[in-house]
């Protein structure tokens, strides 16, 4: 047999799981390596059973859950390469930053100057450095989620699951978190991280996995996957002084199938190749001699594909 | 407190200020902010990879049985235990220890042999079992609440918190976690009720200065009620986990605890005076402990059902503790954050 076959760090197959009446997650199937992924969906999505699963909170009611090509149920080996921010994990108050981190670190077999040591250098990464002998109970929310962070990566996991890691910050906090999270990308780990907030997964990443209702709607580039929503054309809004000329410009050219005037002052190109569109848009308007103020792509960002996707 | 002062010759801060006095208008200072807080300060973002190896599972386990443990002496890593249960636990052991001063004082004023502090607290039979398995005050009043206190929240508070998310989010097996909380129990119940009857016959040895013969004759009754000790730790932890197990509660399963140790107790004994049979008793874990301890220790039955069927009950007791503690942690959802 050979070892050069690559096992997915996350391996999800038809996975259901529900409670009681409810269903969590239905028939998911699902496969992560790499980089930063954005999991993606309204509130009841199934975001958070996900990530249960894969962490062997929960146990699915049908399919397998994999991690690292082990299922986390049977054996909790996986767990040493797996660091975990859970949505609202209840910490221990009492203790400080680094006596919480450093008691975790201990679970995972490290000694106990290793943990001390290691404790500092992810509280330092996550910018609690200052306040780490400060009791957590005493700590902001943006500060306990970091230093949830920080226990997750104390470890050096190649896999990190953050659930809301973002709930509830202040901007500084967020900017910091996704700054982290990005960082963790770059060095080649794998990163899950859960959002309802659009802009902020799309500042960390691309690569997306959006769940609806418990079905899986849409996995990979967040513009690939725009790209395959033909029954929804992209659309260019210019903003111009006289958009009836500029229309009249465009009315024939190619990848342009059709034109709307949404308000004063606006013109909103519709096309299905949004590249192509944008090729022909400077000659357009160059040649029709139309002076435009703004262009931009209203559609083409996460909350319109998350709307396109959810609400048909 | 030190301020900076700044010149404001100097051009690198202004102040409007009013000069409406004399008092140091000729004073060309100011007091302003740290110049530094209007710098800000960038940290970087290094993460830097560990390269060390994890150590095997005992580590990890010792990890969980130290969190749990030394919570009741220090809070740094620990367990937080409340200064009251902290406290209870102390008036409990100095209760425990308390036969111990009283040898002491004899053993100052040169009590008789066999006289009356010798009979009430000196090492004998009775007293052997009675360190341990005594009703008033030790199965009446410390152990049980002893045991309420130390395992109330062992497993209820992770499940109710969600904290047991904390350990299964690593590589700690369901079953490790039970046994290291059921060694935590067993350690801090052990320390209180075993080491005290330890420490009461070593020292009943040393304040009387008893020699080899002494300790030959009462070796033996002193190893039976070390096995009684053993037992009653095991019994006691086994049927408090298992509450904790099924219960969201330390509250509950304190409360159940006690109401197991004293309901069954009390239905047994109205039974036994209306009825004259002592056979309810067999749903007592203290009385079937106290009716085991004396058999071990030689002393006269109290209850008139066959030992047997008391021993039969004890296994039967800890075994459905045991299977229902291991079947909840084994099955247990963490759906609660």
């Amino acid at each position: 047999m050979s070892d050069d076959i690559k096992v997915p760090s996350v391996l999800v197959e038809n996975v259901s799981k529900w409670y009681g009446q409810v269903i969590g997650i239905n028939d998911v199937s699902l496969a992560i390596e790499g980089g930063v992924t954005g999991i993606l969906g309204p509130n009841g999505a199934g975001k958070s059973t996900l990530f249960k699963l894969l962490m062997g909170r929960i146990k699915p009611n049908q399919g397998s859950v994999k991690l690292f090509g082990i299922d986390p149920w049977e054996d909790t080996s996986p767990y040493r390469r797996i660091g975990y921010v859970s949505e609202s994990e209840r910490l221990y108050d009492w203790m400080t930053g680094q006596d919480f981190v450093s008691t975790l670190a201990r679970l995972h077999g490290m000694t106990r100057n290793e943990a001390d040591s290691r404790a500092e250098h992810v509280l330092e990464f996550v910018g609690l450095y200052d306040v780490r002998h400060k009791e957590i109970g005493k700590y902001s929310k943006g500060m306990r989620q970091r230093v949830k962070i920080a226990h997750a990566l104390v470890h050096d996991p190649d896999l990190i699951i953050l659930d809301e890691p973002l709930h509830g910050c202040d901007p500084i906090a967020r900017t910091s978190i996704m700054n982290v999270i990005k960082e963790l990308g770059n060095q080649g780990k794998t990163v899950l991280v859960s959002s309802h907030i659009l802009e902020e997964i799309e500042r960390i990443t691309e690569q997306i996995v959006i769940l609806h209702n418990g079905r899986l709607l849409a996995l990979g580039n967040i513009y690939a996957i725009r790209d395959l929503l033909d029954k929804h054309p992209h659309r260019i809004m210019i903003t111009t002084e006289e958009p009836r000329k500029l229309a009249n410009a465009f009315i024939g050219e190619e990848p342009i199938y059709g034109v709307r005037f949404p308000e004063e002052g606006k013109l909103e190109i519709q096309t299905n190749d949004l590249s192509a569109a944008h090729s022909v848009l400077p000659r357009v308007i160059v040649e029709s001699e139309v002076k435009v103020s703004r262009i931009d792509n209203p559609d083409d960002n996460l909350e319109s594909l998350l709307e396109y996707l959810i609400g048909g | 407190m030190s301020e900076d002062l700044i010149d404001l010759d100097g051009g690198q801060t202004r102040m409007e200020a009013a000069y409406g006095s004399d008092d140091g208008d000729e004073d060309l200072f100011a007091i302003t902010a740290k110049r530094e807080a209007s710098v800000g300060a960038i940290f970087e973002q290094n993460y830097r990879p560990w390269d060390g190896d994890f150590g095997p599972r005992w580590v990890r386990n010792y990890a969980i049985f130290r969190h749990h443990v030394f919570g009741l002496f220090s809070s740094k890593g620990h367990r937080n235990y409340n200064p009251f249960i902290r406290l209870t636990i102390l008036v409990i052991f100095i209760g425990a220890i308390s036969p111990i001063a009283m040898l002491f004082f004899s053993s100052l004023f040169g009590a008789e042999p066999d006289g009356f502090i010798d009979k009430m607290w000196g090492v004998n039979r009775s007293n052997l079992w009675g360190q341990v398995l005594g009703y008033f005050p030790r199965n009446l009043c410390y152990w049980p609440l002893l045991t309420a206190l130390v395992v109330g929240g062992m497993i209820s508070d992770d499940r109710r918190n969600g904290t047991s998310a904390i350990y299964f989010s690593r590589p700690v097996t369901r079953v490790d976690y039970t046994m290291m909380k059921y060694l935590s129990v067993a350690v801090v119940l052990g320390f209180v009720i075993i080491f005290s009857y330890m420490l009461y016959y070593t020292l009943a040895i040393v304040f009387k200065g008893e020699g080899w013969g002494f300790l030959i004759d009462t070796l033996p009754m002193f190893l039976a009620g070390l096995l009684c000790s053993i037992l009653l730790v095991i019994t006691y932890t086994s049927i408090g986990l298992a509450l904790s197990s099924i219960s969201q509660s330390r509250f509950f399963s304190a409360i159940a605890f006690l109401s197991i140790i004293y309901g069954t107790k009390l239905v047994a004994l109205l039974i036994d005076l209306q009825f004259e049979t002592s056979i309810l008793y067999i749903l007592s874990p203290y009385d079937c402990l106290a009716h085991f301890g004396q058999w071990m220790l030689g002393l006269e039955l109290n209850y008139s059902h066959s030992l047997s069927l008391s021993v039969v009950s004890l296994i039967l007791m800890n075994l459905v503790s045991i299977l229902v503690l291991v079947s909840r942690v084994s099955s247990l959802e963490v759906t609660r954050e």
